[in-house]
């Protein structure tokens, strides 16, 4: 076991004694898919993510050596900014493409020879999003730096995971058999595999996947959660939503997109069953969080805003902390 | 003597795949990337479409002569095909080969997701899959599509 030494100059660090006394099992690794990381990964960063958010571990300026590339292929604000947020705090120089039409990508540059070009100009890690599915393993292929995968197509988005599992976590005190509804689009939505393939690593968690059949979850996710005997529902009757509500602890919403719907007419039949507003919550136990991973557009009504059931701009400041943990982990001296 | 043998003769040396459903001969020969042996003067490809079979009913047979299978290709093809037959010839002599099923294939097949990273224009990424012989599926590694055995056909690179 080696211990995880948390170095401050200003002091106001710690030694790696309890929680924090843990194998750094992060360190140089590739955060390309949930289906990697272990229960022990994520509590690993859940522990750290805690101590940044308390106050007790402060990290800034301990990667003052390192350079971290941010390369954005597609739009992104809550997911750049708090990786370009959490890099700054943490001293590190950030290389940056946040606009892929004013670099050599609207050329059309591949891949390939952006994570080749970035690697030569002394990136010590590369944050990735990329509108291709597996676009960060492939990068992780080329790249000989670690690569975090921001969000890959419609295929994964791992640190919003980690963030969603760490805001139930701190919100209801275990993960451990709880009972989640996602409901939206489960299908185009690459922070719903995530979030299954994490949850996945907790005992008892029972899924309900609440969505019309277009939108249903892909298989591939079905096929992981059988293979490792995790329980879930396909809820695809509008009915259904309300009758499973008092069942659930989280109501994890994402965004319905009209133009995946090949007849306009067919989304406008179920855009109004997917709405999120305090009617359908008073079929929810008084406990239920809502999660979303916003943006959100009509799915979620303000008027969730003002009620205790509104986890989603606490899920979204957790973006932060739990970031400045990661790259801390992955780049870091500790461990 | 069987309809086949008086059709084409014996090859003494090479391959005959036997036992190719009906009409699937072609794809046999898009599996094997055989157009890329058109340079080699040695080679020749035989195809029989829809011959008589007891045990099909009706098959196709490649034969391909001065020319072995690999290893790695019959056991693709025994996925896909798992009824087909795979016999070396050397020197008259027919040894019947059975190769076990692959646990990963590379480069031969596209993957049905068109938004994956392995069908971006002039991206360096060759596709690569799992199998998952008990679900009947294959598996993307890049972007984890499945794709159903029996569908590979449809999705061979050209």
């Amino acid at each position: 076991m080696v211990g995880l030494v948390l170095r401050s100059p200003a002091g106001g660090g710690r030694e790696g004694d309890t929680p924090l006394a843990l194998k750094n099992t992060i360190r140089g690794r590739d955060i390309i898919s949930c289906r990697d990381l272990s229960r022990g990964d994520a509590e690993l960063i859940f522990s750290l993510t805690e101590e940044v958010v308390s106050g007790a571990a402060r990290l800034e300026n301990t990667l003052a050596e390192r350079k971290i590339a941010l390369i954005f292929v597609e739009p992104s604000t809550r997911t750049f900014q708090s990786f370009y947020v959490a890099a700054r705090s943490l001293g590190a120089e950030v290389l940056s493409i946040h606009d892929p039409e004013v670099s050599s990508i609207a050329k059309g540059e591949t891949l390939y020879d952006t994570m080749k070009m970035i690697e030569g100009y002394g990136a010590d890690c590369i944050v990735l999003r990329h509108p291709a599915r597996g676009a960060a393993r492939f990068a992780a292929e080329v790249a000989s730096v670690p690569v975090i995968n921001a969000g890959s197509g419609s295929q994964e988005h791992p640190t919003q995971a980690l963030l969603d599992v760490f805001t139930i976590k701190s919100k209801l005190g275990s993960v451990d058999g709880i009972r989640v509804g996602m409901l939206g689009d489960l299908r185009f939505s690459r922070t719903i595999p995530s979030l299954c393939y994490l949850l996945s690593n907790y005992s008892n968690v029972k899924t309900y996947f609440m969505a019309p059949p277009l939108l249903q979850v892909r298989r591939e996710i079905e096929l992981y959660l059988s293979e490792r005997g995790v329980e879930y529902r396909k809820v695809v009757e509008v009915d259904e939503i309300r009758e499973v509500m008092p069942e659930l602890d989280v109501l994890y919403v994402t965004r319905i997109q009209k133009e995946r719907f090949p007849d306009p007419t067919e989304y406008e039949k179920v855009k109004g069953s997917y709405v999120v507003d305090a009617r359908l919550l008073s079929y929810g136990r008084r406990e239920l969080g809502v999660m979303h991973p916003l943006p959100r557009v009509d799915e979620l009504s303000p008027e969730v805003d003002k009620l205790p059931n509104a986890w989603y701009f606490e899920q979204a400041r957790n973006g932060l902390p739990l970031r400045k943990a990661l790259l801390y982990l992955i780049l870091g001296e500790a461990g | 003597m069987s309809a086949e043998s008086l059709l084409v003769r014996k090859i003494d040396w090479g391959t005959v795949l036997d036992h190719i459903p009906a009409w699937r001969a072609d794809q046999v020969v898009r599996l094997l990337n055989l157009e890329s042996l058109k340079r080699d003067a040695d080679v020749s490809v035989i195809v029989l479409y829809n011959v008589p079979s007891r045990k099909l009913g009706r098959k196709d047979i490649v034969k391909l002569y001065h020319y072995m299978v690999s290893e790695e290709e019959a056991k693709i093809l025994a996925l896909v095909f798992p009824q087909i037959t795979i016999n070396y010839i050397r020197d008259w002599k027919v040894e019947k080969h059975s190769p076990g099923l692959p646990t990963e294939i590379v480069g031969k097949i596209r993957c049905p997701e068109t938004t994956c990273i392995t069908n971006v224009e002039r991206e360096p990424a060759t596709p690569r899959y799992i199998v998952m012989r008990e679900h009947g599926v294959i598996a993307c590694e890049y972007c984890d599509t499945l794709l159903e055995i029996e569908r590979i056909p449809d999705f061979l690179r050209e």
